[in-house]
Order: structure tokens, then C-alpha cells, then sequence
């Protein structure tokens, strides 16, 4: 018989015949090689998801007004909707800007279909409801901070037209009592919070605002969001530009950039998980080992007695870890990618893609973690004095 | 001509005197039972000519080589090359098979091979427990594995250990029965007992006494 089958016989004999021990080191590696498999499949396959799904839901195109045209006029929009499939329309929400005053102090307020806005912005907090009827308002975190207002409360919005004050001055003091602003009364529906510069603004119907401002404008933009592929939402912007002169479509990209945030954030966030996991499993083998080298003393001092070098008590004990790890790190490679796919189901709903070198890799990883964690523990087991371990007990 | 040379050796812990200027030659295919009470150095004896302790004072010599100043490397080689060992505790490792447990031996000392172990095993009448594990053996059959394992190199010399301690008098017998079978084959034996019905069937029986060589019994009817 070959030398290495005795070993190996040796080591598989101590693993398999001595489960209760060793299941204890083979379940921390599999735990740990479970979590570093299965974040860093996450790892890599959450970027693709989220990005899916941001792309999905979020707004991924503007209309703006071309220069010198009559702007973007509901009819207008409505021509330039008719170049987009309606079932890859998501929603759109046009907006009109407008300065307004609460407390003699001037806010930016935003005209919109409100319906259409919780489409295309559908990672939008709101604290309390959506406005639900013309004459609720919903109120950026920052103003609502600002006014102290909540959802429930009431809000008094006038406005002054910006060339009332200009008349105001060439005209006299007459002028001034017929253009004085319209006040409305708003009831706070809810608060929002974008983590961007819509905390700044109000929201609310675009009934309210013809109401509030006493005409209807244009739109200064509508966001859109399609359901479509680059080169689907490329033809979209190429027919709207050609056939609809008043409307400037635009490729946006602004949704990708808070996702690449969140993404770095998350990803750094698993890294450092991982390298927690790996040293705990570390840890806990390394103690598994060393009372496992504690209770063969006597072993350790029968082999040495039986003519066993130091090279060879290591080579047996570093071999059993090793096997350990490569056991551990299959179990967990397969746990791994079941936890992921778990994970993926339940908060993208969608399915993973699965990466056979990830096997190997988590197995190797394995490997070297434990036979790391074997070197204290082993080391103590060729310090085994075979004449004092033998003497009785 | 003497395999083994023990001259003017002394173990000393502390102020204690394990052994105490102890000479003693044995031949080679010579079979010397050591008695004494408790506590009287045998095991300390044992574990020096076994190559597993070195002594404080005096020289050790094996096959004309001394080897009471060699290095801890150097004493397992010759241990694994010459000598087989028996304990009163059946020390096996208790997740190997009986057959496995004497390819052990094989292993460390040269390579293993299943057909000379089992041929072993037969010899000390277990051929048909070669697949049980320690603790599916009774103590005789354990202490039979551990000759088996002695053997199986080929040592020149045999150390036992109060090999017969734990045992009854049937297996007692069998233990016996197989050092003689030793011994008629060239084996040198050094035997440590309490039990003077086992070192009556030596040649020689040495007595030890507070680490001293207190009496020398040659057994003037020993016979094979
Ligand atoms: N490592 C040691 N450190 C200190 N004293 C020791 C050590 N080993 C043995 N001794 C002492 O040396 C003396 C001889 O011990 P040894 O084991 O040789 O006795 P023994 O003759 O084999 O006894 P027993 O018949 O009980 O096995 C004892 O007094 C023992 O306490
Ligand atoms: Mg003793």
C-alpha cells in the first residue's frame, strides 16, 4: 500500500469515526463558507439587479420645451407620447414650476399629476398619504422642517406674479390692489423625503396650480418613465426630436447615480461582513482544533512512540483540517448559493445567476482558512512529550 | 555478544533518584523480566532504553551505540527502527480498526501493507477481529493488537510494560504464550511485571528497589 492511502485512510478514519467532534469545526466552516459564497454572489449580482430595477420604475426620460416653439403645451406632450408603446409607458408626470410664498417667504412649488409622479419616482418616502383631491399638498421634508407642518396640518400658499410688481411700479398704487396674489389654503397630506432636492419643494395638483397662479402655463418638464431597452428608449428620443418639434426629449440618468451610491455602500458593506465571518469561522476552528488536539494527547504520544516525527504529527493534523476545510467549503459553496437565491427571491424577485467558479473558490478559500486556524492548535500537538503521555494516567 | 548496555545510569527529578547508578547487560535473543515495587524506577527504565527519555548520568548503549546523548530526532528513528513497545493501558487509537492500528506502525516506520498486518493479527489469533474497532474488543484482544503492532517491524528488541496488568489469566496465558513464540524466534524481550508467575517463564529477573539493582534471579529451569 502506497503511503499517502494510509494517510488518507488515517484522516477520512478520524473524521468519519469521530463525527460529534469534528461536526462541531466542519459546521462553523460550512456557516462561514455559506455566508462568504452567498454575499458574494449578492455581491455580484445585486448591481445587475437593483440596476434592473431602478431602470424598470424609476423616470429614465425628460421632455423638455424646444427653444423658440410655443413650449411644452398638454397637446404637445400628448403628441409626444404617441411615439411611445403605451404599455412600456410606466408613468409621466409633467411638472410646472412655479415660486410661491408661505409666510412672505419663497418656495419653489411643483404642478404635477400627482398619480403620474408616484409612478416615475417610485423610491419617493412620503410620511403620511399622497395627496389624494385637489386642495392637499405634499411637503418636502426641508419646508416642512422650515414651517414646522406635518401631515394633517393646514398650509397657506399665495402667489404674486412676477410681473405684477413690475406694472406695480410704472402704473402706481391702483395697479397694485388688482393684481394683489391669490391665497389658497392647503391641507398637509404627507411629507418627502428623496434624500435630493425635491425636499425642498411642494407638491401639488395641477388643478391647484391654475387655481393658485390664475392661468394655465405650459409645463417646464415631464419626466418619463419607459420600460425599455437603451436602444428602444434611443429611437423613442430620435422620433419624438424629428416628428415633434416643439418637445426636446432627454435621456436621464439621474437615478443611476444615487443607485451607484447605494450600490458602493452595500457592496463595502458585505466586504467588511465577510471579513468578520472568516475570522469568527477562524476562530471558532482554531478552537474546535485545539480541544481536539487537547483530547489526543494521548494519540499524539502513542504515534510518537510508534517512531511518528514531528513532520508527520503535522502533516496528519493539518491534513484532517484541511479536509475539514475542503468538506466545509463544498457544504457551503451549495448553502451558499440557496441562501442567495433566497435572498434574491425575496427582495428583487428575481432569480440569480449561478457561478460555478464560485465552487472552487469557496472551497480553496476554505482550505486555506482552516488550515490557518490549524497552525497554533497543531503546533501545541507536536509538543507532546510520547514518555509523559504514556506513563499511565 | 550484549544488544543492550546500561552503564552506571541515574534519573534524577529534583532530589529524587529515579534511578540510581544502575548497570545492566542484556544479550541479544536474551528474555529479562524487571520487577520491584512501586515506584522503584521500572518505567523509568523502560521509558530510557525505549528511546523516549534520556537519562541524567551515564551511558545507554544499543547495538554498541550509545544512546543516551542523541537528539530527540535521532532517538524516534531508533526507536521506530528497533524497538517495539507494549503498555499496561492497550494504547490504541481508538478510531482506527485493529488492522488499521497495526498498519500504523507499519506506516511510520516503513509502508503499510493490509496482507502483513492481517498476517500479524492472525499470529496473536485475531485474524477474524481485524475489522473491529478498540472499543469493540475486549482487553485481552486490545493488548493482543498491541503485540500484533509490536511485532510487526521486525524490532530487535520488545519492551511490555506491565503487558499483562489489566489482563485475566487466560489472556494472561495467551500474552505468555506469544513471547515465547518471540522469543524462540530470535526477539529480544524486556518485560516489566508485578506478577511473579509472568517473570517466571524470563531467563533472568532483574529486581529493582528506590532506583537501585537490588537482585539478579537466573531461572534455572526456564525452557522454550
Ligand atoms: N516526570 C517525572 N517527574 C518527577 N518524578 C517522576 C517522573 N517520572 C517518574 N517520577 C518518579 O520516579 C519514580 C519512579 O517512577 P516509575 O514510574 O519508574 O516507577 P515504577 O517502578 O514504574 O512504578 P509502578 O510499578 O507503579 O509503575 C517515582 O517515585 C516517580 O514518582
Ligand atoms: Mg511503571
Amino acid at each position: 500500500m502506497k503511503k499517502q492511502n494510509m494517510f488518507f485512510r488515517m484522516i477520512t478514519a478520524s473524521l468519519v469515526r469521530r463525527r460529534s467532534r469534528m461536526l462541531v469545526a466542519l459546521l462553523a466552516i460550512a456557516v462561514g463558507a455559506t455566508i462568504l459564497s452567498g454575499l458574494v454572489t449578492i455581491y455580484y449580482d445585486v448591481p445587475r439587479q437593483m440596476g434592473e430595477q431602478f431602470r424598470n420604475y424609476g423616470a429614465n426620460m425628460i421632455f423638455l420645451g424646444a427653444a423658440d416653439s410655443e413650449g411644452l403645451t398638454p397637446d404637445a406632450v400628448e403628441r409626444g407620447l404617441s411615439y411611445i408603446d403605451a404599455n412600456k409607458l410606466v408613468g409621466v408626470a409633467p411638472y410646472r414650476y412655479e415660486t410661491v410664498n408661505i409666510n412672505e417667504q419663497p418656495v419653489v412649488a411643483a404642478g404635477t399629476d400627482l398619480a403620474g409622479a408616484r409612478a416615475t419616482s417610485p423610491y419617493w418616502i412620503v410620511s403620511g398619504e399622497w395627496p389624494a383631491a385637489d386642495g392637499e399638498v405634499l411637503v418636502g421634508e426641508d419646508i416642512a422642517d422650515v414651517f414646522d407642518v406635518k401631515a394633517g396640518d393646514t398650509l397657506s400658499v399665495s402667489f404674486t406674479p412676477a410681473t405684477a410688481e413690475a406694472t406695480t411700479a410704472a402704473e402706481g398704487e391702483d395697479a397694485q390692489e388688482e393684481t394683489n396674489g391669490i391665497e389658497m389654503t392647503f391641507t398637509v397630506s404627507g411629507t418627502l423625503d428623496t434624500g435630493g432636492s425635491e425636499e425642498n419643494y411642494i407638491f401639488i395638483s395641477l388643478a391647484d396650480m391654475e387655481a393658485l397662479t390664475g392661468e394655465s402655463a405650459a409645463y417646464d418638464v415631464v419626466e418619463l418613465s419607459i420600460s425599455a431597452t437603451q436602444n428602444e428608449l434611443n429611437a423613442i428620443v430620435d422620433s419624438v426630436t424629428e416628428n415633434v418639434s416643439s418637445v426636446t426629449p432627454r435621456l436621464v440618468k439621474r437615478v443611476t447615480q444615487s443607485e451607484t451610491t447605494v450600490l458602493s455602500k452595500l457592496q463595502s458593506l458585505v466586504l467588511l461582513v465577510t471579513i468578520v465571518v472568516l475570522l469568527l469561522t477562524m476562530i471558532c476552528v482554531a478552537t474546535t482544533m485545539m480541544a481536539v488536539v487537547t483530547e489526543r494527547r494521548k494519540e499524539v504520544g502513542l504515534r510518537k512512540a510508534l517512531g511518528a516525527s514531528n513532520g508527520s504529527i503535522t502533516m496528519e493534523f493539518m491534513g484532517e483540517g484541511m479536509l475539514l476545510g475542503a468538506v466545509g467549503g463544498l457544504l457551503g459553496s451549495i448553502l451558499g448559493f440557496i441562501f442567495a437565491q433566497a435572498v434574491s427571491m425575496n427582495v428583487f424577485n428575481s432569480s440569480i445567476t449561478f457561478k460555478p467558479l464560485l465552487i472552487p473558490i469557496t472551497i480553496l478559500v476554505s482550505i486555506l482558512v482552516t488550515g490557518l486556524a490549524c497552525l497554533i492548535p497543531v503546533r501545541s500537538a507536536t509538543d507532546v512529550d510520547p514518555a509523559l503521555v504514556l506513563k499511565g494516567e | 555478544m550484549s544488544l543492550l548496555e546500561i552503564k552506571n545510569v541515574s534519573k534524577i527529578y529534583g532530589n529524587l533518584h529515579a534511578l540510581d547508578n544502575v548497570s545492566l547487560n542484556v544479550d541479544a535473543g536474551e528474555w529479562v523480566a524487571i520487577m520491584g515495587p512501586s515506584g522503584s524506577g521500572k518505567s523509568t527504565m523502560m521509558n530510557i532504553i525505549g528511546c523516549m527519555d534520556k537519562p541524567s548520568r551515564g551511558e545507554v548503549l544499543l547495538d554498541g551505540k550509545d544512546i543516551s546523548k542523541e537528539s530527540a530526532k535521532r532517538l524516534t528513528e531508533i526507536r521506530r527502527d528497533k524497538i517495539g513497545l507494549i503498555f499496561q493501558q492497550f494504547h490504541l487509537v481508538n478510531y482506527l480498526t485493529a488492522v488499521e492500528n497495526v498498519m500504523v506502525a507499519q506506516y511510520y516506520h516503513s509502508l503499510p501493507d493490509e496482507k502483513e498486518a492481517l498476517e500479524a493479527l492472525e499470529r496473536v489469533g485475531l485474524a477474524d477481529r481485524a475489522k473491529h474497532l478498540p472499543s469493540q474488543l475486549s482487553g485481552g484482544e486490545q493488548q493482543r493488537v498491541c503485540i500484533a503492532r509490536a511485532l510487526i517491524n521486525h524490532p530487535e528488541l520488545i519492551l511490555a510494560d506491565e503487558p499483562t496488568g489489566n489482563l485475566d489469566e487466560a489472556n494472561e496465558g495467551i500474552v505468555l504464550e506469544l513471547f515465547r513464540l518471540l522469543h524462540r524466534e530470535g526477539t529480544t524481550l524486556i518485560v516489566v511485571t508485578h506478577d511473579p508467575e509472568v517473570a517466571d517463564v524470563a531467563q533472568r529477573t532483574i529486581v529493582l528497589d528506590h532506583g537501585k539493582l537490588s537482585r539478579e534471579i537466573v531461572n534455572e529451569n526456564f525452557h522454550d
